[in-house]
């Protein structure tokens, strides 16, 4: 545990690594918008704090990382928690969550007569409405992001992630629907609802 | 006919039948010791809820198979393991016990209970029927 609140460029490295739960010096460098000399820097402090360990070349939270961050997002975010029009928007983003990961449930998987199979992509209409359905589910979050935003600039890297993820997906690229291993719609969403739950100091909920 | 320990919501059908010595991961620091002892894939993982977030790395690391004690398919834990293709039981309840999670009021013996009976276990997961995953006893 940390007895001092992070340092808040402390605090936007180890939330990217919090986050994507390992990423690399490049790819936080990347996230954050630090040059990547600097990110190493901040990782080697970071890991003297015992908030993070590398292994396999990418940095890995430890336990301390979730109190620490909590604790310097109830510090840095104490005006976004009081602000009525980002919690009015918020209690709707729950509602377009579940949608979201159902939708996304109906990528991965078709109903064939009561039973759920993968989806194989054959059907390119299923696929368009499906794709249609996330893209409408993404631009709800609009007026949330923008309101985040303003608080903090870093709120500004999602909306402009989930237009490259979109651009990619109408360019055919689907693997940007789902995949883990890219920047696409679901991580980018999954990781903006961690960080929100941090920023506010929510839990998730099951 | 080999004992079914446990059972719960299938994420997806899969022939793939995972068999490995259950370990239960309570924190991250439990995951990033699994990785770095090398031995990753010789454990089906045991955690204890779907928004277990910290247990992506195991995945993407090449986890062999995944028990959750509650959440749902749909769950981000879910997706993860239909595109990462890793066989998974969700909400497991112990067949031997009548104690079942319910959302919101599950009591901590509950998640006790499961990850006493089952970590350490050798096991096998079933996951070919189209809703209900089975954590078998592989001895």
């Amino acid at each position: 545990m940390t007895a001092t609140v992070l340092d808040k460029t402390d605090y936007d490295v180890l939330n990217v690594v919090a986050l994507k739960k390992m990423a690399s010096a490049p790819t936080i460098a990347e996230q954050s918008g630090l040059a990547e000399d600097d990110v190493e820097t901040v990782l080697t402090g970071l890991v003297d704090q015992g908030l993070v360990v590398v292994a396999a070349g990418s940095a890995l939270p430890t336990d301390a990382a979730e109190p620490a961050l909590a604790a310097a997002a109830a510090h840095y975010y104490a005006q976004v928690r009081t602000d009525a029009g980002v919690v009015d928007l918020v209690e709707r983003f729950e509602t377009v969550n579940a949608q979201f990961l159902t939708t996304m449930s109906s990528w991965q998987q078709v109903d064939v007569g009561g039973r759920k199979v993968a989806n194989d992509h054959s059907d390119s209409a299923y696929d368009d409405k499906v794709i249609g359905r996330l893209d409408k589910l993404v631009a709800r979050l609009g007026p949330l992001l923008d309101a985040l935003a303003g608080h903090d600039a870093r709120f500004g890297a999602y909306p402009r992630r989930f237009a490259a993820a979109v651009r990619g997906i109408d360019e055919g690229r689907h693997e940007l629907v789902s995949s883990p291993t890219q920047d696409s719609l679901h991580n980018v969403w999954f990781e903006f609802h961690e960080d929100l739950l941090r920023t506010l100091g929510r839990e998730r909920t099951e | 006919m080999a004992d079914v320990l446990a059972e719960g919501y299938n994420v997806f059908d899969t022939s793939k039948s995972p068999s490995g010595t259950i370990k239960y991961l309570a924190s991250p620091a439990d995951v990033i010791g699994l990785i770095q002892s090398g031995k990753l894939q010789e454990h089906i993982l045991l955690v204890r809820g779907g928004t277990t977030t910290f247990l992506a790395p195991a995945l993407s690391m090449g986890a062999i198979g995944v028990i959750t004690m509650s959440g749902a398919p749909e769950s981000h834990l879910g997706i993860l393991s239909r595109e990462f293709q890793t066989p998974c039981v969700m909400t497991a309840h112990l067949t031997g016990s009548d104690s079942r999670y319910v959302v919101g009021n599950t009591d901590e013996a509950h998640f006790v209970e499961i990850a006493k009976e089952l970590d350490g276990k050798r096991v096998r997961l079933d996951c070919t029927d189209h809703e209900v995953g089975r954590v078998v006893a592989d001895d």
